[in-house]
């Protein structure tokens, strides 16, 4: 947006489509749209009947199912997610068209985002309503799947797919944890359902580490510290994005998993008492970054750290009141946020500009948007007669109760809330105007009017919001929570804490160059010393560490192979020392067919020191045939007829090819007593100059690993292979008589189908590398 | 340049390919009582085809074994036959690879050949070794006539690969 021909473009091209009623050509959208109107419509009604469950077996051995019930919870995050998701798929419609154009990207492009825009709603919707622990995890991760794709929408520009690593690695890695947690609970006490679990869990050793890393996880996906340096990079995605991930969806699945599985969380003091202080921190290091920013989503993605970090809060404060305050501030939130992250786009679209400094004055220009922004930003300043006012109330009332750090905790948050919100309303829209900004299509604004509808609704007629919320705190409470917000005209705590708040927010407001600096000197710290450099410290070996072995290990033939080989004889050598070797190992009798295969093997042995010696090809490959086919007639006496017959043509095939092969090789060949330095190549003069020692070595711990295992396999007494005698027994009922054909194509069909299907991989890699995937 | 090598070579190449071919059925028509399997089948036709490229060069063993051209269907026709034959009695309501005519029930015979799904499963395996042999040879044979120049400067239409660039942003990132 910086260049200035290009936001003249992006000017002209938006005044055009606005004179053209363009937005209404995105089909993809408006269909997008439609699907999560009809999702909304279904769990309102299903909501109002009563609420509902879903549950069928899934992998019955583990007890696993797939169970999903519209709870309170469920509901709330379902109607939430679905019913932002209208708005802003609408406000995509326009947005998204607009984008495009201004990049010279085609209008296919769409089909790189809509998908995952309605996958991510439908996740959304999954994990609201999941009731299993492993589900949970599934949508977790996916969710974070559709937000790689759509904050890396723009895949032109680098700090795109940057941002879009990130999120994806700091949210899938903890997302992990999760999943341990769900093993842990699992092997502890025999179930996934969160439900049961609540049931049976108690307060143990266990219970207190799976809820500690269900904690990470989900502080992780809400941004909170210290993992929030994800989430203002990710601005890099397209405003819907920003809009529907980035306030109500994505970074409210972690406090919606938080909320699923509280009751667990509560049985330990220690992971309420973390949360507490993470939520706080996030609350002030989100607070205090806001204040300072200059790019307008910048300032909202800070804004969303502090506010779920009111939400972990609660969380952390636990108890009846504070989980129906949480579930309240969500909704209010996810309602407020979104609107102003689509009040940033409609600005941006209309003037070019996204950064703070080079606003101003859009009163006059935007009277609707002003309007519409300003009743979103004073819902999340907490002002009277909007949504916003009721979760302050009920914000205050639960700090109040936990005590009296608590309490100051709450009204400094609810200062630094309406100091970095009012700033951003005032520098948009009061003051000198500086830009001459085009009109703004009626789908840009239209979204944002209706949230402030909804938010002053909220403020007027609490009801039914609050009876959302009390419902989805009983969930989280595990017990009947009430939610009762209301105005009272007299001085009440929480009121005189409000009003304390807004005195101290105006200030803040007025008096804006404190509080600036003070911000910056604090990002300054961050970006010196702050967690994201130790993201990238971790990439940064992580990517030096493979290089190191991946080029070690493909230096020349020889390490290729010795990569296989040494570990595979290490880790040999290693069950060889744990494993108990007293009478494992057995010398036999030699008799009968025995006196053939003795000079066989010996034979082998000569043949295998003369390809190890030889330097002439021939000599090489001829060997290495006599090894094979000698092999060939050891199974052969060994009554394996099966295997000699295809050992036999494999190693004709083989000795075919090598023969062939070799009138394909360079001509030079390496005469012995002379290093042909002038025509091999590096890697060979490396092999060459390698110590020998080194192949001595590596051949040797192979050598022996594998002679000890077969040793041993061979002392084995017979009786102990109870499988073969089953695979004989019943060859006859499976209309065989030879048992490896009925093995190979009946007993395991599947594991031959597997091989043969490797085959053909192999097959498509040798095209690949040859002629460039011609298989002909 | 043809030595009087190579014609005997060519020749023997020509004579043995008919013997090699009933060396293979004859190992899947027993497959199910005796020694053998499509597997090896599928080797030995490979190896009588391999006789021929050496013997022949590329260009004349494709002219003389035409079908070669047809080996990448092979190959994917073997898999594919192999497949159904897997899993055709998901179908049924049947655990894969249940075969048909199940145990206990008659089977067809004709000689050693016993008609029943193993032997379409076993067919399979069959036609996709000779495809995958006969195509590997067919690449470690014919050179492709733009592959030297290919190897030596990456083609300048080639988009920037997300994967590696990727990888250097994230590894760069601040």
């Amino acid at each position: 947006m910086s260049n200035p021909s290009e936001v003249e473009g992006a000017r002209a091209e938006t005044t055009a489509r606005a004179g053209h009623g363009g937005p209404a050509s995105d089909r993809l959208g408006w269909a997008a749209s439609a699907l999560a109107l009809a999702a909304f419509a279904g769990c309102l009604a299903m909501w109002a009947a009563g609420g509902g469950a879903w549950s069928a077996p899934w992998v019955p051995t583990l007890g696993l199912r797939l169970s999903f019930s519209l709870d309170g919870l469920g509901a709330l995050y379902a109607l939430l997610a679905t019913g932002i998701g209208v708005l802003v798929f609408a406000y995509g419609t326009s947005y998204l068209s607009l984008h495009l154009a201004h990049e010279h990207r085609p209008a296919r492009e769409r089909w790189r985002f809509w998908p995952w825009m309605a996958l991510f709603a439908a996740a959304m919707v999954g994990l609201a309503t999941a009731q299993d622990l492993v589900l949970l995890f599934l949508f977790f991760d996916l969710t974070a799947i559709c937000s790689y794709f759509l904050i890396g929408f723009d895949r032109a520009e680098q700090d795109a797919r940057r941002a879009a690593l990130m999120a994806l690695l700091v949210t899938v890695v903890s997302a992990v944890a999760l999943l341990i947690a769900a093993v842990l609970l699992y092997v502890t006490y025999g179930t996934f359902a969160i439900p049961e679990l609540i049931d049976r869990a108690g307060s143990g050793t266990a219970t207190t580490v799976a809820a500690a890393l269900m904690a990470v996880a989900a502080l992780a996906k809400s941004a909170q510290v210290p993992f929030h340096f994800w989430l203002p990079k990710a601005m890099a995605a397209p405003t819907p994005v920003s809009a529907y991930l980035h306030s109500a969806a994505m970074v409210a699945a972690g406090v919606l998993v938080l909320g699923r599985v509280h009751p667990l969380l509560a049985r330990s003091e220690a992971v309420l008492t973390g949360l507490q202080i993470v939520g706080f921190a996030s609350i002030v290091v989100g607070g205090v970054l806001a204040l300072s920013q200059d790019v307008l989503k910048q300032v909202l993605a800070y804004s969303t750290i502090s506010q779920y970090g009111y939400v972990v809060l609660l969380y952390g404060i636990g108890g009846a009141t504070a989980s129906g305050a949480a579930a309240f501030y969500v909704l209010a939130h996810g309602v407020a946020k979104s609107a102003l992250f689509m009040t940033a786009g409609a600005v941006t679209m209309s003037t070019g500009e996204d950064r703070l400094s080079r606003l101003g004055g859009l009163w006059h220009r935007m009277p609707v948007l002003a309007v519409s922004a300003g009743v979103a930003a004073a819902s999340l300043a907490g002002l009277p007669l909007t949504a916003g006012f009721f979760k302050d109330e009920l914000f205050f009332d639960a700090g109040r109760e936990a005590g009296r750090l608590t309490t100051v905790l709450a009204v400094v948050a609810a200062v630094l809330t309406l100091g970095y919100i009012g700033r951003f309303w005032r520098l948009l829209f009061l003051g000198r105007p500086r830009t001459e900004p085009a009109a703004v299509p009626r789908m840009l604004v239209a979204p944002v009017a209706v949230l402030a509808v909804v938010s002053v609704l909220a403020g007027l007629f609490v009801q039914p919001f609050a009876a959302l919320a009390e419902a989805a705190g009983s969930v989280t409470n595990d017990a009947a929570v009430s939610v009762s917000p209301s105005y009272h005209l007299d001085a009440r705590p929480a009121n005189l804490m409000a009003v304390t708040a807004w005195v101290l927010g105006g200030l803040l407001v007025t008096l804006p160059r404190l509080p600036e600096r003070a911000s910056a000197l604090l990002a300054r710290a961050g970006d010196r010393l702050g967690p994201r450099r130790g993201y990238s410290a971790s990439l940064r070996w992580l990517f030096r560490i493979s290089d190191a072995v991946h080029g070690r290990e493909v230096r020349d033939l020889r390490t290729s192979i010795a990569a296989v080989l040494v570990p595979a004889g290490a880790l040999t050598g290693l069950a060889f020392l744990v494993t108990p070797t007293v009478g494992a190992y057995a010398v036999g009798v030699v008799a009968g067919s025995d006196w053939l295969i003795l000079p066989l093997l010996c034979l082998v042995a000569i043949a295998t020191l003369v390809t190890a010696r030889s330097r002439d090809r021939l000599t090489i490959v001829l060997s290495l045939s006599v090894v094979g086919f000698a092999l060939s007639a050891v199974y052969a006496l060994i009554a394996a007829p099966d295997i000699a017959l295809v050992s036999v043509v494999v190693e004709t095939t083989l000795t075919l090819v090598f023969l062939a092969s070799l009138a394909r090789l360079p001509g030079a060949r390496p005469t012995p007593g002379r290093t042909d330095s002038s025509s091999a190549p590096p890697g060979v003069r490396g092999a060459r100059s390698r110590p020998r020692w080194w192949s001595l070595l590596a051949g040797g711990v192979a050598g022996l690993a594998s002679f000890t295992a077969i040793w041993g396999f061979l002392s084995a007494p017979t009786g102990a292979q109870g499988i073969a005698e089953e695979f004989i027994r019943r060859t006859p009922e499976a209309h065989g008589l030879d048992v490896v054909t009925v093995i190979i194509t009946d007993f395991r069909g599947l594991d031959t189908l597997a091989e043969i299907t490797v085959l053909l991989l192999a097959v498509v890699g040798v095209a690949t590398l040859l002629r460039r995937g011609k298989l002909w | 340049m043809v030595t009087h090598r190579d014609v005997l070579l060519g020749g023997v190449a020509r004579l043995l390919w008919g013997p090699s071919l009933v060396v293979a059925v004859s190992l899947i028509v027993k497959g199910y009582t005796d020694v053998g399997d499509g597997f090896a089948a599928g080797v030995v036709v490979a190896l009588g085809i391999s006789l021929s490229y050496l013997a022949l060069g590329p260009e004349g063993a494709e002219r003389v074994l035409p079908f070669l051209r047809h080996s990448p269907l092979f190959l994917v026709g073997g898999l594919v036959l192999a497949l159904t034959a897997g899993f055709f009695p998901l179908a049924l309501g049947e655990p894969l690879f249940s075969h048909h005519p199940a145990p206990g029930e008659d089977v067809v015979h004709i000689g050693s050949l016993e008609l029943f799904t193993p032997l379409l499963f076993d067919l399979g395996v069959f036609l996709l070794v000779v495809g995958v042999l006969s195509v590997l040879l067919h690449q470690l044979a014919t050179v492709d006539p733009d592959a030297g120049s290919q190897a030596d400067e990456p083609p300048a239409d080639q988009p920037p690969d997300d994967g590696a660039s990727g990888r250097a942003d994230a590894g760069r990132a601040s």
